[in-house]
């Protein structure tokens, strides 16, 4: 009959003496307010960039060869870019664009150039009496803000085109059509529709989750594997071994020194997953109707939970993972030997994450398109 | 407890560490493992703890396999010292002890007394690392008793140690033994082992050469220890050069010559008479432990094995 080396009470004994030793270190406490900070700067922002991008407009010179037509550009262009949101003072409401009118079209270009201005919309009649709009940028062109050139193009054309009827045709003031855009790959959940919003925030907060968890396992499992690998390889070991068992030794190491980098890993990621969770109300505090659609829109506590959930089935695997690989070397140099390996089968873990996000998503996760896998690709992004 | 090993034997890779290994330690009593570096102590010390397994042969403690008997039955003091470094000597010493199985209630209690008894008291929080060699081996002996074992093992304990040092030791190996705990240790210094040890067994080059009580041994012992004194003269430089004289201890008035197996003592007085020496104490001593040692092994405990005699054993 061999010898009963029950688990507990040795292997939480060994826990509770490498998580002490490694918390108390003053290299891990400085490490983990710096980290903390960072983490928190790294939340704050999306509500940062909002807030910079509220407080910039956009310029934007109408030139025309006609004054008439100049003005009547200028007018629509601003009826069109700057509408107000649903439910804001528009007494208040800074609008994002600026539309000016300028007579020098090569001042306005060296303008453009030299970046005092944001765009040019240049107006110009043919011979025939025919209108051509061009919409200048020193950079790509803005999908949206295209757009909007376009319809302030058509409508220029309209107002221009009234203008040619027999005098005492009755015609209304020209209002802005509405103007909505419709997408033939609706999102489905539960059989409703799932809002834009939701998608974007739910491939950003997985992106992040993701990307976390495999920095996480990382890090903290190559703790674990040096934890193991240093005591094996220390004199201390002789006599450890002589008061337990390898399992509960082991045990005791991938609880003790992961713990600790649980620790700090929840002393970073708290604060951080606070400011998130409360981003929309902190957003719209701040930022008013501008905060509004933030990309972490679809954090729940539900989300949180099952995060937490996996994390910690992921972390105990790996570590184990690790921590059987730090009691096969003889000394802890030659971990750097396995570094690769390692990483490797953290990086499998991080592919197959990114594969099921993708795989799951299908049509309606537009922000995983560019990089998910071929076959999942040609699920989400129809030909 | 009693200790019984039986016919164990070690092989790594072709070289057979311990070599058909038998020998019992009776409980009361200090057993000394006498041999030289390499000849398998260390190796047998850690099977009979169950660190190693034996490839064959085995080993009991009170009829009771080493293998089934729970790991607080034994304190353990490995040759290299190790502790951690930056943990503090009273943490340290309550970890270890309750790993063992001891609470930390006890242990806390034992630890204060032995500290006190060994004189280190000044030291119990302080970090491992700032101890001197001496009182880091002192701390070591300490965790390796603070469960209160039935058998404590250790491996070359006296290394490193000042003489006051040695002796505060050597008075706790025998406080201990007089509470009825088996204590065996290993050692190549035959002045410890021979203050100490009861019984002993000689290994070399992994095998038992001779084993049982001093007196047992003594008596069984081929080699003679001579004592010599000279009117008028320090002890001769020539004497340890003699034929037949393994080593020479001098002493204030005498000089002690442990002879090689077979060598007469009456040839060594004709030797030194017909050098035209006047002799004033010759004497015929019981043979010391390092004499037994040679006596079996052919040369010092402290000497390494000839690369002639590696090969005529490997022969």
């Amino acid at each position: 009959m061999g010898r009963r080396d029950p688990l507990f009470p040795n292997a939480a004994i060994v826990a509770r003496r490498e998580y002490r030793d490694r918390t108390r270190s003053r290299l891990f406490r400085l490490s983990t307010v710096i980290l903390m900070a960072l983490a928190l700067g790294v939340a704050m922002a999306p509500i940062t960039l909002r807030y910079l991008d509220r407080s910039s407009v956009d310029v934007i010179v109408v030139v025309a060869p006609e004054e008439r037509l100049a003005a009547a550009t200028a007018a629509t262009a601003n009826g069109i870019m700057n509408i107000p949101p649903v439910g804001t003072d528009a007494a208040t409401w800074t609008p994002p664009y600026v539309i000016e009118r300028g007579t020098d079209l090569a001042a306005a270009t060296e303008a453009l150039g030299a970046g005092r201005i944001d765009a040019i919309l240049e107006v110009n009649r043919a011979a025939d009496g025919a209108l051509s709009v061009v919409y200048r940028t020193a950079g790509p062109a803005n999908g949206v803000l295209s757009q909007l050139a376009g319809f302030t193009a058509l409508s220029v054309g309209i107002v221009d085109w009234t203008r040619s009827l027999p005098p005492g045709s009755q015609l209304g003031a020209f209002r802005t059509p509405e103007f909505r855009t419709e997408s033939l790959n609706v999102p489905i959940e539960g059989g409703q529709a799932v809002d834009a919003v939701q998608i974007a925030s739910r491939s950003f907060l997985g992106t992040v989750f993701i990307v976390l968890m495999f920095i996480t396992i990382l890090i903290y499992g190559m703790w674990v594997a040096t934890g193991v690998a240093t005591e094996k390889s220390s004199r201390v070991m002789e006599l450890m071994i002589s008061a337990a068992s390898p399992r509960q030794l082991l045990l005791g190491k991938v609880v003790g020194i992961g713990g600790a980098g649980l620790t700090q890993y929840l002393a970073i990621a708290l604060p951080a997953v606070l400011v998130l969770a409360f981003q929309e109300p902190i957003a719209r505090a701040a930022l008013g109707d501008a905060g509004a659609g933030l990309p972490t829109a679809g954090l729940t506590l539900g989300l949180l939970a099952a995060y937490g959930l996996f994390f910690l089935l992921a972390f105990t695997l790996f570590a184990l993972i690790y921590a059987a690989v730090g009691s096969f070397v003889s000394r802890p140099d030659d971990l750097q030997t396995l570094s690769l390996p390692l990483s490797l089968i953290a990086m499998a873990g991080y592919l197959s994450a990114r594969w099921s996000c993708c795989s799951a998503g299908e049509d309606r996760c537009p922000g995983w398109r560019p990089s998910c896998p071929r076959s999942a690709r040609s699920r989400c992004w129809p030909a | 407890m009693s200790l019984e090993i039986r016919s164990v034997s070690k092989t790594y890779g072709s070289h057979r560490a311990v070599d058909d290994v038998s020998f019992t330690v009776t409980p009361g009593r200090i057993f000394g493992f006498l041999g030289t570096n390499g000849a398998g102590k260390t190796t047998t010390m850690r099977m009979i703890l169950d660190i190693i397994r034996p490839d064959s042969g085995s080993i009991f403690q009170d009829g009771t396999s080493n293998t089934s008997i729970s790991r607080n039955a034994f304190g353990y003091l490995p040759e290299e010292r190790g502790l951690y470094p930056k943990m503090r000597v009273d943490e340290q010493m309550l970890f270890l002890a309750q790993l063992y199985g001891a609470t930390r209630h006890e242990a806390s209690a034992r630890f204060d007394e032995w500290m006190e008894r060994l004189e280190i008291t000044e030291n119990r929080e302080r970090l491992v690392e700032q101890l001197s060699k001496g009182n880091q081996q002192k701390v070591q002996f300490i965790a390796a008793i603070l469960h209160e074992p039935d058998v404590l093992l250790m491996d070359e304990p006296f290394t490193g140690l000042d003489p006051v040092n040695l002796a505060l030791l050597r008075e706790a190996f025998v406080e201990l033994r007089d509470e009825g705990r088996t204590i065996g240790f290993s050692t190549h210094q035959m002045g410890a082992a021979e203050a100490l040890c009861e019984s002993l067994a000689i290994v070399d080059q992994g095998r038992v050469v001779a084993s049982g009580t001093l007196g047992e041994l003594k008596r069984g012992s081929r080699s003679r220890t001579v004592r010599l004194a000279a009117e008028g003269e320090t002890i001769p430089s020539w004497l340890g050069e003699m034929r037949g004289v393994a080593t020479v201890r001098p002493g204030a008035s005498f000089a002690e010559l442990e002879l090689l197996p077979g060598a007469e003592p009456r040839d060594v007085l004709a030797a030194v008479l017909a050098r035209g020496t006047l002799v004033t104490r010759f004497e015929v001593a019981e043979p010391s432990q390092e004499a037994i040692f040679i006596g079996h092994v052919g040369r010092r405990p402290d000497e390494e094995p000839t690369l002639d005699a590696a090969e005529a054993d490997a022969a």
